[in-house]
């Protein structure tokens, strides 16, 4: 048994590694890191008092202790018509300069000089200079042709003292820059080797030591992001699975019932009109059905209630808990009643045509006896594993539920960090979400081993 | 072709809800087909500002204007226009992202159960070789022409680029094998572990729930429907993919496939000619069972407003109206109506269909 649950948990390792690594290395190829829509605001506010160089350096900043501005991957291929350097160009905007600029030109370093002798210059204007030459500027940054490269570094030449552009070498590296052809360079790839020092070595030396990084929203530790969320999402499923299941077991034994046939003709198919309901449509209608002042209104609309009082004993907590989770969890219940109820139902009835179910009617045990002392028991054991392959569902519901209702848990968590790009976070919850379908594998698997002695001997 | 076209004319005949069924869909096809056409007072984003949450029924007494027959939403937006326009959009959206991922599946999927893990062979030197050619395939096919259109290129240098990708990679694989024959370890024949490969796949893609996946791959991509159907296309494939390699698997067994193989002919008319017309009916059922959720699926990402745009007229967008004005039932009842009548016409459909295989079997 040992060994079979080793063997299952050293398999799931690679399929946990290749996800979490795909997600994380997908969403870093995003342009427009966390943060850089901050940067982009170029009006600085009439109460802040920030101007943009001091924005870019907090930027750059963040970005320091963010490991942001390390390169993603141990190795990168790039094309040769772009410069090496590419990555450690900060803010973006820059970055697809410079990108522009060697591409156009086809020289690399010539590009790089370029840009940087730009920057420089700009760096040491004074204002008056800087409205004389803003014009020539902007044409530098969005020029399409060298024509128009041409004619606004003469005109920035004719503008400003020349000890500023001796000082920048800005002249001759814009020369050195038009002298250059686009040719087929970028044909070639260029290959380069970062070592360990990069984002994606140290996401992975900091998962494996158990750490999932900071949110990028408020610096605060993956960790503890989650675990704030995940109680109030595991309660929900949990009591929710619990509840729908007693429920489609109950269910099922009233339909395999002999006396049971007005049953399966008006269950059945209420069930499957049920079951083409999606989820946030019926969450909709029963909001505004029963917690809405238009209607009914049994249920407090949204959120968990956070006026509670201190004083309130553990029975009073559970009570206004309850009051804000029943309309949630009868909306999960009911969009995974008819999955459940129909595999029970064929589970029991595939069981009820079995000859030792016709001997224990022959002995004259009542019909309720012989439901549940001999059908149940064996109907049982196909369903435990469909409780784990039961899972995505459930996981999506939450989701959807969630965000409906207000409630702060890991699906709403999602939506908020898928909303505001908050990749750290989303990572996470890709990693919890996979871990922990895999243990419910397991577990289905051990629950499944302990229930049919056959199996236990063959696993071992 | 001819067998699935009996089971539906006997369906037609024998079941009055696959009937119905059937006729509510071809009704909702031919009204989405022929909307523009339609006398629709309203376009699906023209704002009435001056008739905001409108209720259906009781109609403002305005006599210049056109009566909004099933009411307006909370920008004045017309239901009936929203409704009908939200219909053809989730069918553009949902029917060739199905249509695309059947064939994906069905092409996977047969390849998978026809060859298994041990009947397709090749050289352990070609199989080492062919996966280093997919580097230059990668850098000249998938990662030059993404730069090449960022940076705006034109139609020649896509066209470089891609005859340098069929070059650099043949040669390669060539050049390689040659010189991985010499080596004793790779001078042998292996078995390519087609079946093998293909469950991995759909394993490590199913750890993950669905809508967690769009949910995360959405935030990745930019919110565009190009953008948005590759992601589905990438994630319901798996369904048909897992449903014909268990149907190949069965169909490999059957006497009349065994003498086909004996009278040896080639894999593509075994494959085509004798186990594609089995596999329609299943891949049918997958499909529209696959259709109706992707409906679900494509209102709740517009209802979440998560992976489309705030302008794209669709169902889930009308239903999420209402969370600004709980009061508003019309909101979630007419286009949830529709959604939800349309997921069960599909069910039905396929209920009856895969009922009616199962008999024949």
């Amino acid at each position: 048994m040992a060994s079979f649950v080793f063997r299952r948990l050293l398999l799931a390792i690679p399929t946990l590694w290749f996800i979490a690594s795909a997600i994380f290395l997908l969403s870093k190829l995003m342009p427009g890191a966390f943060g850089s829509a901050y940067l982009a605001q170029q009006e600085a506010g009439y109460f802040s008092r920030s101007d943009a160089a001091s924005r870019e350096h907090s930027y750059r900043q963040f970005l320091k202790t963010t490991g942001q501005d390390l390169p993603l991957f141990y190795f990168s291929i790039t094309s040769a018509a772009l410069p090496d350097t590419l990555h450690r160009v900060f803010p973006e905007r820059d970055r697809a300069f410079l990108a522009k600029l060697s591409w156009q030109y086809g020289d690399p370093d010539a590009a790089t000089r370029f840009f940087r002798s730009t920057k420089t210059l700009e760096a040491s204007l004074s204002e008056t200079e800087r409205l004389q030459v803003q014009e020539q500027l902007y044409t530098i940054y969005s020029h399409k042709d060298a024509a128009e490269l041409e004619q606004a570094t003469a005109g920035i030449a004719d503008q400003l003292s020349t000890t500023k552009l001796l000082e920048s070498h800005f002249l001759e590296s814009s020369a050195q820059l038009l002298a250059s052809s686009p040719g087929y360079t970028y044909l070639f790839p260029s290959v380069q080797w970062h070592g360990s020092q990069n984002q994606y070595h140290r996401w992975l030396s900091g998962l494996l030591k158990g750490s999932l990084g900071t949110s990028l929203r408020d610096g605060r530790p993956v960790a503890t992001v989650l675990g704030e969320a995940i109680g109030n999402t595991w309660w929900l499923l949990l009591v929710s699975v619990l509840l729908a299941t007693l429920l489609a077991m109950e269910l099922a034994i009233l339909m395999v019932r002999r006396s049971g046939r007005i049953w399966r003709s008006t269950l059945l198919p209420s069930l499957f009109l049920l079951d083409s309901i999606p989820l946030f449509v019926l969450a909709m209608l029963l909001l505004v059905l029963l917690a809405s002042p238009a209607f009914l209104q049994l249920f407090p609309v949204y959120g968990m209630g956070y006026y509670s009082a201190y004083d309130q004993n553990w029975l009073e907590q559970l009570g206004q808990w309850l009051q804000f989770m029943a309309l949630p969890m009868i909306c999960l219940v009911l969009a995974n009643l008819p999955y459940l109820t129909n595999q029970f139902y064929q589970a029991v009835v595939a069981v009820a045509g079995q000859d030792y179910i016709r001997t224990a009617r022959a002995k004259g045990l009542s019909e309720h006896r012989v439901i549940r002392g001999h059908m149940l028991r064996n109907a049982l054991l196909p369903v435990i594993t469909l409780l784990s392959d039961f899972l995505p569902a459930l996981v999506a519901g939450a989701v959807i539920i969630e965000t409906i209702f207000a409630i702060p848990g890991v699906g709403r968590l999602l939506i908020d960090a898928v909303l505001a790009r908050d990749y750290p976070i989303i990572v996470g919850i890709v990693v919890i979400v996979a871990v922990f379908r895999l243990l419910s594998h397991l577990v289905s698997d051990l629950l499944y081993a302990l229930a049919d002695p056959r199996i236990r001997t063959h696993a071992t | 072709m001819k067998n699935l076209w009996h089971i539906a004319h006997d369906l037609w005949q024998a079941a009055p809800a696959f009937r119905l069924a059937l006729l509510y869909l071809a009704l909702l096809t031919a009204v989405a087909l022929a909307l523009p056409w339609l006398p629709l007072a309203y376009g699906p984003n023209e704002l009435d500002l001056e008739q905001i949450y409108q209720a259906p029924f009781e109609w403002g007494a305005d006599a210049g204007k056109a009566r909004h027959w099933l009411g307006t939403d909370g920008l004045g937006r017309d239901v009936l226009a929203n409704t009908l326009y939200g219909a053809r959009t989730a069918f553009a959206i949902s029917l060739p992202v199905m249509a695309i991922a059947s064939l994906i599946g069905l092409t996977l999927g047969a390849m998978a159960g026809l060859y298994g893990n041990r009947r397709l062979q090749m050289g352990r030197a070609l199989l080492a070789a062919l996966l280093f050619g997919l580097i230059p395939i990668a850098y000249y096919g998938i990662y030059l022409p993404a730069l090449l259109s960022s940076q705006g290129a034109t139609y020649a240098d896509f066209i470089l680029t891609s005859i340098v990708a069929v070059l650099v990679s043949l040669v390669l694989v060539f050049v390689l094998t040659t010189l991985f024959r010499r080596l004793p370890l790779l001078n042998k024949k292996t078995f390519f572990p087609t079946d093998e490969l293909l469950l991995r796949l759909i394993e490590v893609q199913t750890s993950i729930p669905r809508l967690v996946l769009i949910l995360v791959l959405a935030a990745i991509v930019p919110p565009t429907l190009p953008a948005l159907s590759v992601l589905l296309v990438l994630t319901f494939w798996t369904g048909t993919a897992r449903l014909v390699r268990a149907e190949m698997l069965r169909i490999r067994e059957l006497p009349f496939f065994e003498a086909a193989t004996s009278l040896g002919f080639t894999q593509r008319r075994l494959l085509v000619r004798h186990a594609l017309p089995h596999l329609l009916g299943p891949v049918l059922v997958a499909f529209s069972f696959g259709l109706a959720g992707l409906l679900m699926l494509e209102s709740t990402l517009s209802f979440l407003n998560i992976g489309v745009s705030t302008d794209l007229v669709s169902w889930g967008r009308m239903i999420a109206g209402i969370r600004t004005n709980t009061a508003a039932w019309w909101l979630v009842v007419i286009p949830g109506a529709l959604l939800s009548l349309t997921v069960l016409a599909l069910q039905t459909c396929s209920y009856y269909v895969l009922r009616s295989l199962q008999n024949k079997k």
